[in-house]
């Protein structure tokens, strides 16, 4: 009797947790046309014509977890219009309708709005620019290169209070995914951290000052990183700081993509909209504040503070070695003259004065 | 000691700078290498700073560290032990807060300091018993005492110079904290509220520039003097090792103030009557009392 009382309880409960664990939790993508039927298999590829090894499988499990989760698949990939299809020789366009309805809204969902934004800012690919430019300049998925797409940290904000309130009509799942979808673009500018944000704009790009030479950009947009870095925001960001200015910041509204040259009307940086776009953190920004130089280094071209640097370091080097100097001769000279180190006996003149006396 | 009264030959009717005889009324003649002979306290025995001032000290020692440890991880954010230090103090947004919090510690420390210097000297110009030997200001006999001090060091005189109750040293680091703390404060200012300053200052950019020039270089400065100049002054040098305590005390040690700042034992003689009685007690014990001669 005991004994059974013993191992019964213990095992249920052991069973239980291994049927728990065996059932796991499957995600589900929109996929009413079954394109998994054959995308699923990891096996799925080919050898293309160039000898490259492509692989066609898609994670069901990764997808769910996306943000296009509930986007069907030929809502991007259009080009497909029977089956078994044709070899893919187009690329997806971020700014074609899906067919997902945004909440409070009539039309479909489409990213034309932020592509037209981008479409008009400096990176924009122009007619006549150069193929190199051309390829230079990125598009959608050269900065969005989440490869899965997956969600950024919605940790910022607490919702699990707020939302609460929320479920006392709205059911859960719904409303917490929209809920977070609002809030995480509330608690910064972008949704990535200042860091992301420097590492995405100087990496490959901004940082490599040869290839920005190449496209005829201004000195200071060549040397834009190395001044940034050598800034109190540059500096703040590369120690974590969340709380100072990144790129995005300064050189574009909350449309984020319209980022201009510091000539044209419409760029944040221009003298005139200055002072809006340092308001966002400098509260009390005035017309003589703007002046001040973000991107600043002090080379020849500045030369008081130019020569004020080197006279600086000069007298900081001929200081500490002078000093140090000073300690190790007067430290000499009273250790011959018969001091110890340490007080000992109430008394640190111990030894005997090796010096010659004076005649 | 090779350092014997027969090779000294200034003793005259008139007491120089160089003597090596000092006569004090009442005590007798002190030679100048006395600090050999008498016994000292390692905690002090001599008062030497005020309560003031070792309350200042403490709050600036304590901040000192602070913008140091959170100023250099910022001003040196590229490098490994940024991040560790920043850790240390919260996090880097933290960390700038630290500073700005040490920084208002420094700037109230500097103000009590400048309250107790000024009102000290007023008290004592009305009391008619201001000496400006007695103060940090420098005068030409520092430059003479810096240059027999190094003749002394390098054995090309017998003694070092009798000096004041603050020596060259002391001076030359004082004023070099007056003037760094004026800078460290009025950049650091214009960097914390450059909207504000932006409006004082006649060329924003230009003063921008500079303090953000002159706040790191002259914080640098200040950290290399301290670490490399004072800490070895107050902890390595013989005779300081491991520890002066003046810091704690206020108090010096006999054999340091009639060593380094013998002027200042001489008013201490006046000022101390047990002192004058211990120092007449030691001429007697090591045989001074005769070779001098009572006046």
């Amino acid at each position: 009797m005991k004994l059974s009382k013993i191992f019964i309880k213990p095992s249920l409960y052991f069973l239980m947790l291994l049927m728990v664990l065996s059932f796991g939790f499957r995600a589900e993508a929109a996929d009413k046309e079954n394109c998994l039927m054959c995308h699923k298999y990891r096996q799925l590829g080919r050898i293309d014509e160039q000898g490259r090894k492509k692989n066609y499988n898609v994670n069901e499990n990764i997808y769910a977890n996306t943000v296009h989760r509930n986007v069907p698949c030929r809502d991007c990939h259009t080009y497909i219009t029977r089956l078994p299809h044709d070899p893919v020789t187009e690329e997806v366009s971020c700014a074609n309708e899906c067919h997902i309805k945004p909440p409070f809204a009539k039309e479909n969902f489409s990213h034309r709005k932020i592509i037209n934004i981008y479409n008009k800012s400096v990176h924009a690919i122009k007619e006549n620019d150069s193929p190199d430019l051309k390829l230079a300049k990125p598009y959608c998925k050269y900065c969005h290169l989440n490869p899965i797409y997956t969600r950024v940290s919605e940790k910022r904000i607490s919702y699990e209070k707020t939302l609460a309130r929320c479920f006392n009509c709205h059911e859960k799942k719904g409303v917490t995914q929209a809920y977070k979808h609002v809030t995480h673009r509330l608690a910064h500018k972008t949704s990535r951290s200042p860091q992301e944000i420097v590492q995405l704009c100087s990496k490959n790009c901004h940082e490599d000052v040869e290839k920005m030479k190449k496209f005829n950009v201004s000195k200071e947009s060549v040397e834009a990183v190395e001044t940034y870095n050598e800034s109190i925001h540059g500096k703040a960001v590369a120690l974590g700081s969340q709380q100072t200015a990144d790129c995005i910041s300064c050189h574009a509204t909350s449309a984020i993509h319209d980022i201009y040259k510091k000539d044209n009307q419409k760029a944040t940086i221009n003298p005139a909209n200055r002072a809006k776009i340092c308001r966002q953190c400098h509260r009390k920004v005035n017309e003589r504040f703007i002046q001040i130089d973000v991107h600043s280094s002090i080379n020849n071209k500045k030369p008081i503070l130019f020569f004020m640097n080197l006279g600086l370091r000069g007298a900081l080097y001929s200081t500490i070695f002078g000093l140090m100097f000073l300690a190790l001769i007067e430290t000499i000279g009273r250790k011959r003259d018969g001091i110890k180190w340490q007080i000992k006996g109430g008394t640190t003149w111990r030894g005997k004065s090796k010096r010659e006396p004076k005649n | 000691m090779s350092t014997s009264a027969e090779n000294i030959e200034t003793m005259g009717d008139e007491e120089t700078a160089e003597s090596y005889y000092t006569h004090v009324e009442g005590v007798g003649a002190i030679p100048r290498d006395i600090y050999k002979h008498v016994k000292s306290d390692p905690l002090g025995d001599l008062p030497r700073y005020s309560i003031h001032i070792v309350i200042q000290h403490f709050l600036t020692f304590v901040a000192f560290l602070i913008l140091a440890a959170t100023g250099l991880s910022l001003h040196f954010s590229d490098l490994w032990w940024a991040r560790q230090i920043t850790f240390l103090f919260g996090g880097t947004d933290n960390a700038r807060l630290v500073h700005k919090m040490a920084a208002a510690v420094m700037v109230a420390a500097s103000i009590y300091h400048l309250l107790t210097i000024i009102g000290g000297t007023l008290h004592k110009v009305m009391k008619k018993q201001f000496d400006i030997k007695k103060t940090q200001i420098p005068r030409l006999k520092d430059l003479h005492d810096l240059v027999h001090d190094i003749k002394y060091f390098f054995g090309r005189e017998q003694f070092r110079p009798k000096m004041e109750k603050f020596m060259y040293k002391q001076k030359l680091h004082y004023l070099a904290i007056l003037w760094g703390t004026f800078v460290l404060i009025s950049a650091g200012i214009t960097l914390l509220f450059p909207e504000m300053m932006a409006t004082i200052w006649p060329n924003p950019a230009f003063f921008q520039d500079l303090a953000r020039l002159m706040h790191a270089d002259e914080a640098i400065m200040a950290i290399t003097v301290i670490v490399f100049w004072h800490w070895s002054n107050v902890h390595v040098v013989p005779g300081r090792f491991p520890l002066q305590w003046t810091f704690l005390t206020g108090k010096i040690t006999r054999e340091h103030q009639i060593e380094e700042h013998f002027l200042e034992y001489l008013n201490n003689l006046k000022e101390i009557p047990e002192e004058r009685e211990y120092m007449k007690k030691i001429l007697k014990e090591k045989g001074f009392e005769s070779k001098g001669g009572d006046l």
